[in-house]
Formats: C-alpha cells, structure tokens, sequence
C-alpha cells in the first residue's frame, strides 16, 4: 500500500493509489451516489452508477497494516481502549504520541459519573428505570475525560458479569455495582476480586447472599474459579462444593428504602412492622451464625477458611495469571493470541503482584499489539460501535438512542446473555448483527439535523485502509450524508 | 477456475468469495453486488445436492438454557425418595398431571399433556454423556457439537446442513428465530444461517431498497479474517429480507401466542415470538428445514418452585400454539419440535429452594410424525453417584441419530462421527 496522500482524487482525499484507480472508473460512471441511498434523494439502481468500465480484475486480499504509521497506531489504541475518538481526541492522541496517550489513559485517575437520580432511594416501590440505567452511564461513555476507565468498567462488566433481571431494579444493587467496577477497575486485581465477591448485585445474581454453612449454595463458588479466576478444567467438583461452605454467610445490605418498603407493606396487610433496620453499607454484610463452621479441603489446602483465605488460595494457583491475561488479550489486541505471548504478559502481570494498570500497560506497549497480525483482528461490540459512530458525528446527545438499539444487537448494558458475559468478536457477526448495526448508522444519520464536515474521516477512524468496494462507494459519493453512512456502515468500520 | 474442476458439490458460497471468484468472474461480478452471481451459481450447487432428496421434514431445536430441572418436568410421582431429597420442590408431585403411575408432568405442561394423551409426544429419560462436565459452558459445547470429547468446533446442525443442504442462495435453510447471534448448534463456516431477532424490523432502514443495493456492494471481497463472515451475514440479510418479503403477505397466526410476562427474571416470554416466526417461515414454503430457538432461566439456583413453573408455562404455551397452528396449516406432519439442555439438576434440594448443577435429564421430541411414550430409563434415586447425581442411560447422540435418520432421512455419520443406537421415537421414516 502506497503511503497516503501522494495522488488524490476529487472529492475524497489520501486514499491509496490502488482506491484512487478504482475510483476513477467509479466517477467515469459519473452519478452521485447520495441519490442512491435515498437518504436525501431518490436515484436509480446503484449497479448502473459504480459499474467501472475499466476496472483492474482483483482477487480478495488483506488489507495492508499500517500501524508503522504514528497516526494508526494512536488511532488503534483509541478504537480499543476508548470506544473510538473524536477527531478532536484524535488530534489530542496525535499531538501527545503512543506512549504519552498510554500513559495519560492509564494514569489519570477516573472521573466519576454524577449520581443516578433516584437509584441510591430504589426500592420496590421505586425500582431504577432500565433506559433511565443504561443511559446514565452511555452519557458518562460520552461525556468523561477518562474513557479508558469506562471501556475498563465495561470490560468488567462483562467478565465479572451480573444483569437487571436477577439482580432486579428494586434495588440500588445493580447501579452500585457499575460504581464499584469504575472505582476498582485499575487497582490490584486481588482488590477487585474481593470487592466482587461482596458485592450486593453479585451476591444475588451467583446466590451467594443465599448461600449457608448449613445449606452451601454452589453457583458462586463454581464461577469464582471457572469464570472469574482459573478457568475451566483447573479444579474439581470437590473444590466447587468445599468453595460453596468456606465462602457462606454473606447477606445483602438493606437500604432504608427497602426497609420503609417492608414496613409500609405490613401496615398495609395489618401485620406488625418489621424489626428489620438498615444496613449503613454498600456491601453484603457478613453473619458468622450464617457460616460454615469446620475446616474443608479446598484446592488441596485442609483448614478453616474465610472468604479472604479463598480469594488469597485461588490468586495462589498457577492458572489465574494466564486465564485472565489471554482475556484481555483477546479483548485488546488479538483474536488468537499465541501461547507465549500469553504467558510472557502473564507473567509481568504476576510479578507486579496482579497490578491490572501494569496488565494493561504492558498490553498496549508490547510489540504485538503493532504488528500487521492484530490489525483489524478484533471486532467492534455493539457498544464500542455505536458509541464510536457517536463521536465520529460529534454527537453525544445520542445516549438514550444507543441505550435503547443495544438490545438488537445482542449488547444491552446492564442485559448480559448469560453469566459468561458478552461473546466477542465472530460471534458479534451473524445476519442479524449486520442487518441491525447498518440500520443504527443509517437512522442516526437520516435523524441528524447537521452533520460534521466529512473531511478526511476515513484516514481518522479507519486509518484510510479500505476495500475496493468501500473506496469506490467513498469516492463516487458527492455529498457529507453518504460519505458518513459508507463510512461508518462499512465492514472496515465494524473492526477495531 | 471452472464450477467442473472444483467439484460442483465441494464449493459453498463462501469458497466462492475467498477464491475470488467473484472478482474473477469479472468487473461485472463486482458492479452487480456479488448476489446476482453466487445465486445462479448456487442453485446449480443446490440442485446438484438436493437430486433424490425428497424428504421435507422439518426440525425445530428447543434450547431450554441454563440447565432444565428434569426432575420437576417429568416428575417421578411414584417415588418417595424424590419428596425425601427435595422438600420444597417435592410438592410438585402432588400437583403433577400423571401419563402413567410413576411420572407426571409439571402442572403447567399442560398443552404438552394433552399432545402426550395423543401420542405426540416421546419422552426420552436419562439423556447425557459420559464424565458429565457441570460447567454451563463446557456442557453447552458438548450438546451442541456433539462431541463429549471437546474437540468439535461447529454445531451438529450446521454440519448437517453444510452436509446435506448446500444453503448458499438459500439463507433460510438454516435459521435462528428470536436471538441476535448464530446458535453454537447452527454455527459451521461452511454453511450459511440467517438469524432473526425480530422479523417486523428485519429490513433496511431509510430508502432500504437502495440501503439494501450498497450494502451488497458494500460487503463484497471484505479482507482479513472475518471479511468472508461479514459479506455471508450481509448477503444472507439481503436474501432473507428478499424471501420475507416474497412470504409476509401469506401469513397470519392461526393460533394465539401470548407473550404474557410472567415473573421469570422480568422478561415476556420470548419463545412465543420466536416460535411465532418459526412457524411464518415453515408454512411460507421458505425452504426452512432446520430451526432453533432458546428459552433461558432454567439456571434454577434459588427460589426454583416458582421460577421453574413460570418457564414450564412459557414453554407450554409457545409450544402448544406453534403446534396449534401447524396444524391449522396441515403442516403438522412435516415438523417435529426437540428439547434440549445442557444438563439436568441435582436431585437434592438446596437450602435456597434452588438446585445446583446436576448431569442427565429427559429430552421432549413433540410433533405429528412422533411416535409418542416414554423411553430410555428415568433417574434412579435410591443410587446416586459420588458427586450425588443421577447416572445416564441414553447417550444424547441416539436421540440425535434418529433425529437425523428417522425424521431427516439422513445417514448422520458424517455428523455424529459414526452411527449410534437410534432412539424409535419416530413413526416411520418416510418422505
């Protein structure tokens, strides 16, 4: 691939010389594709209007990386640790350089979102709004100085997984829980695991705040090991059942609210009011009399336990370090990162006494995550694409809008599929993810009342790396409108 | 590079995109948008393949997610055992609807009682697999591959339709109805599977007749290593929002689905819906022959009793008016509806009132061509195993073998690896 900007060609500018060619032949065809898309005006079939005339015969091939390139490599690291850029941060990134925007990402301190109006008070009379949830924190995905604790937040929020419908909105529980994911989010992860396990929306949605020394409750002493820490395959169903005992005796916090709940529902039914008072913590609340009293074998260790010595014993084994380094990896680099790239960042990660800011710096500055193999390997989840197509249109007032389509494409906040979280990548792609991401660009765009000059937006957000297809669309278009839903409609676009 | 020399049956649409030869068969290929030249190509592939195929049988997979209590589906009302292990839940007993003396259904099966009393439904207990992984995940893997051994990647039922149905040009051969990603059972990189989430909204936004034509051009020849997935899903979109078009106007439910929410996890019942869209797209004559569809919150820790009975509601309902209206449309005889589930429920009841991960459980085959009862060997209570589970009798690939060989008509080797003890739960394998 040629370097940009040598030949240009009317009206988009830098694309590669292989494009420009194919372009020419589009414009020989000479009508404007806005027509086409039917977004401004009416036109007739599209086939008539891009059939080049002399166009090369041109087998399918990759596209070529340009991380060697300043720009795509700060471009890169915002589309993946950011949820994508305005030109502005772009600019910002470009001015600043990979290594100091690695920096400034990783070390200023979150900014946190304004309270949720409402949900500290949620009861049952009260329960928190799900969109009302949603949109709060796309606002605070939108508005925050520190996007990098939100795509870390989110992160979070699909690995340590919970959603409204266990967890219900009848309770602060689950807004609490975002709050609590932001503030741990890049602290020690040890940290992090104990504020997880205690965790109000996280004792309901794994049963750990039903769980009893009597009556052990399996399901969060099986995912703390399966899919929080150790991953499949690495303890056995005797660790599972002696986890469930030494981890027993938490309850959930009651707010005030709750219990003005019960009392003013047993007026209601004329029975006395309960003696109940309200917990003054954010957090399950620990009843010895509720726990397991003896001493069991877990993960080949005889003795009493309690719920730090689990979490201690578990951070112990071998596989923590290279289960949640290869997540990571597959989340911010790659698809299928090798073996020893696993293990080498693994092992930092353990040397730094499972640091998660070490994690993720030794992450966006190792080699790999420049070299051609990661370029456009990961794909977009619906959030990250839609929260992009929001700052490339410079539109932050599209909060609510991206709230209420996650759903259509299978992401929505709050919503996971299923206690392993959101899938990734291949599995964001069927007929019906394509179908529903188009029509969020082609909707936004046709309920816009003023668009962002075009300018040079395919070199800022998709590096100026496009297929045929895509450059020939891009350079036969006449009109902003239909540059931005070639743009952010194509398959480039859907890859991060 | 000629259809002859590639072997006419060997090469799916997708070879015909990462060979390039859309690009190959000239800049035309590429100005029409690559549909217009995969589906003639295709329907000579689809020809070739379907020459002597005259089965029109039907499946319609039921993934009851999480992991569906057996114990409170089929519950075995003649054994004390089970109120002894299950204090709360063994209430069900008392409420159960009786098909012999020592089972009932759940109360709330009702519609698929009255199907049973007619000999439309087969049951088949104690279904699983050997060293049973009790991990939702790892399980999920194993039912929907087929394969205990995790070494499989694609789903059972994408296999049987990349080898059996050649689907390039025909989107809907293989379809998901209700979800937004492919199903692990249907996924296979050589097949191509249409999934519908929501068919009123299944078309282009804006001017979608011209969204619809970029588009195609749009997602043609897309490098890197998911250029090949992106323009299959965007041409199975433009295929299916062609064949919904073509089918919309010919289909209105002659049954009620009722969506009516109850208080599962505060979610409608989305089986309905999607069943309801299962059915337009078998009596529009779309070519569907394989569907699948999943109904969650069958993970049943805590406070089972009513969680478990609302799903066994919604599942009766959305099962009972699909059935309703197939017959309506006399297509009833070509379909039958499956059940499946990572795993059962541990017998013994824990003090949430919920149940933990347990291994093998029964399997629902419903439809005209079933040749209705019980079989297999229900759960033995009195021997449980060491991790306190009941052990299977049935290993689940026989009831996939007849799946594929007493309702499909096919082999099934190439699917299953190699042949297995078929489970007579059909009436007779004819076309």
């Amino acid at each position: 691939m040629d370097e940009p900007g040598q030949q240009t060609a009317k009206p988009v500018r830098r694309l590669s010389r292989r494009t420009v060619v194919l372009g020419a032949g589009a414009l020989s065809g000479g009508l404007a594709v806005s027509r086409v898309l039917g977004l401004y005006a009416l036109g007739p079939d599209p086939r008539a209007l891009i059939e080049p005339t002399s166009a090369p015969i041109v087998n399918t091939k990759d596209w070529v990386s340009p991380l060697e390139r300043p720009e795509a490599q700060v471009a890169q690291l915002l589309r993946r640790a950011t949820f994508g850029m305005t030109k502005a941060q772009y600019d910002t990134a470009l001015t600043d350089g990979f290594k100091r925007t690695v920096d400034r990402l990783i070390e200023t301190p979150a900014a946190l979102p304004k309270d949720l109006a409402g949900a500290d008070a949620a009861s049952q009379a009260k329960p928190i709004n799900v969109t009302a949830l949603q949109s709060w924190w796309l606002d605070q995905i939108l508005a925050t100085p520190t996007p990098f604790a939100e795509r870390m937040t989110h992160f979070w929020h699909g690995h340590f997984t919970s959603d409204f419908r266990k967890v219900t909105t009848q309770a602060p529980y689950i807004y609490w829980q975002n709050l609590t994911w932001r503030r741990s989010a890049l602290g020690a992860f040890r940290d992090l695991l104990y504020q997880v396990t205690v965790d109000p929306g996280m004792l309901r949605y794994l049963d750990l705040g039903q769980s009893t020394g009597k009556a052990p409750n399996e399901n969060y002493s099986r995912e703390l090991m399966e899919l929080f820490t150790m991953g499949v395959g690495t303890f056995s169903e005797d660790d599972v059942r002696a986890g469930a005992k030494a981890l027993a005796g938490w309850r959930e916090p009651l707010t005030q609210p709750m219990v003005d709940y019960q009392v003013a529902r047993a007026q209601q039914n004329g029975r006395p009011a309960p003696k109940t008072v309200a917990d003054t913590v954010k957090t399950g609340v620990f009843e010895p009399a509720r726990a397991y009293r003896g001493s069991v074998t877990y993960l080949g260790l005889t003795k009493q336990w309690d719920t730090n010595m689990v979490l201690d014993r578990i951070m112990q084994q071998d596989s923590v370090a290279p289960y949640i380094a290869g997540k990571v990896l597959r989340e911010f680099v790659m698809q299928d990162p090798p073996a020893d790239y696993v293990n080498r960042i693994a092992a930092g990660w353990k040397k730094s006494g499972f640091d998660v800011k070490t994690l993720m710096r030794d992450v966006f500055t190792s080699p790999e995550f420049l070299q051609p193999v990661a370029y456009r390997s990961l794909v977009k989840s619906p959030t990250e694409l839609m929260v992009h197509v929001a700052r490339a249109l410079e539109a932050p007032q599209l909060s609510k809008t991206i709230a209420q389509s996650g759903a259509g494409m299978g992401q929505a906040l709050f919503d996971p599929p299923e206690v392993g979280g959101w899938p990734t990548n291949a599995s964001w792609v069927s007929s019906n993810n394509v179908l529903t991401r188009v029509n969020f660009v082609v909707t936004t765009l046709g309920g816009m009342q003023k668009l962002p000059a075009f300018g040079n937006a395919h070199q800022t957000h998709i590096d100026g790396i496009v297929s045929e297809p895509t450059a020939q669309l891009l350079n036969s278009a006449t009109d902003d409108g239909t540059r931005w839903l070639i743009l952010l409609a194509s398959p480039e676009f859907q890859l991060k | 590079m000629s259809m002859q020399n590639v072997g006419i049956d060997k090469i799916s649409r997708r070879d015909f995109l990462q060979k390039g030869l859309v690009f190959g068969a000239g800049a035309r290929g590429l100005s029409a948008g690559y549909a217009a030249v995969p589906d003639v190509f295709a329907k000579a592939v689809y020809s070739a393949k379907s020459a002597g195929v005259t089965n029109d049988k039907i499946l319609v997979m039921i993934q009851l997610g999480g992991g569906n209590d057996g114990l409170q589906t089929v519950i075995p009302i003649g054994d004390p055992k089970y109120r002894d292990l299950r204090p709360t839940l063994g209430k069900e007993a008392d409420a159960a609807l009786p098909i012999d003396k020592d089972h009932g259904l759940h109360q709330n099966l009702k519609g698929i009682k009255a199907l049973y009393d007619q000999g439309k439904v087969a049951i088949v207990q104690g279904v699983g697999y050997p060293t049973p992984s009790f991990s939702h995940f790892d399980s999920i893997r194993v039912w929907e591959t087929g394969d205990p051994t995790r070494r499989q990647q694609d789903g059972w039922l994408g296999k049987t339709i990349e080898k059996n149905y050649d689907s390039a040009g025909h989107p809907l051969v293989g379809c998901a109805t209700g979800t937004t990603s492919t199903p692990g059972m249907l996924r296979d990189l050589q097949a191509t599977l249409t999934v519908i989430n929501d068919q009123a909204s299944f078309k282009f936004q804006g001017n979608s007749d011209n969204v619809d034509k970029v588009m195609g051009t749009l997602y043609t020849g897309t490098p890197g290593i998911y250029g090949a997935l992106f323009d299959t899903a965007m041409s199975t979109v433009r295929d299916t929002v062609a064949q919904l078009k073509m089918s919309a106007a010919k289909y209105v439910p002659k049954a009620a689905y009722s969506d009516n929410q109850k208080l599962v996890f505060s979610s409608k019942n989305q089986l309905a819906a999607a069943l309801q869209l299962a059915a337009e797209l078998i009596v529009t004559g779309t070519g569907v022959k394989v569907l699948h569809v999943t109904l969650g919150g069958f993970d049943t820790h805590y406070t089972e009793q009513t969680r478990h009975g609302d799903l066994m509601a919604y599942l009766d309902a959305a099962v009972s008016a699909f059935h309703q209206d197939l017959v309506a449309y006399g297509m009833a005889d070509r379909v039958l509806i499956a059940t499946w589930s990572e795993f059962g429920r541990r017998p013994v009841e824990n003090a949430s009132g919920g149940t933990d991960h347990g291994t093998a459980a029964p399997v629902f085959l419903i439809g005209d061509p079933v040749k209705g009862g019980l079989y297999g060997q229900g759960p033995t209570l009195a021997k449980l195993d060491s991790s306190q589970n009941v052990s299977f009798n049935v290993d689940f690939r026989s009831v996939y073998q007849e799946i594929l060989s007493g309702h499909l008509g096919l082999d099934g080797k190439d699917v299953l690896g190699s042949s297995f003890e078929p489970i007579p739960f059909m009436r007779a394998a004819t076309g």
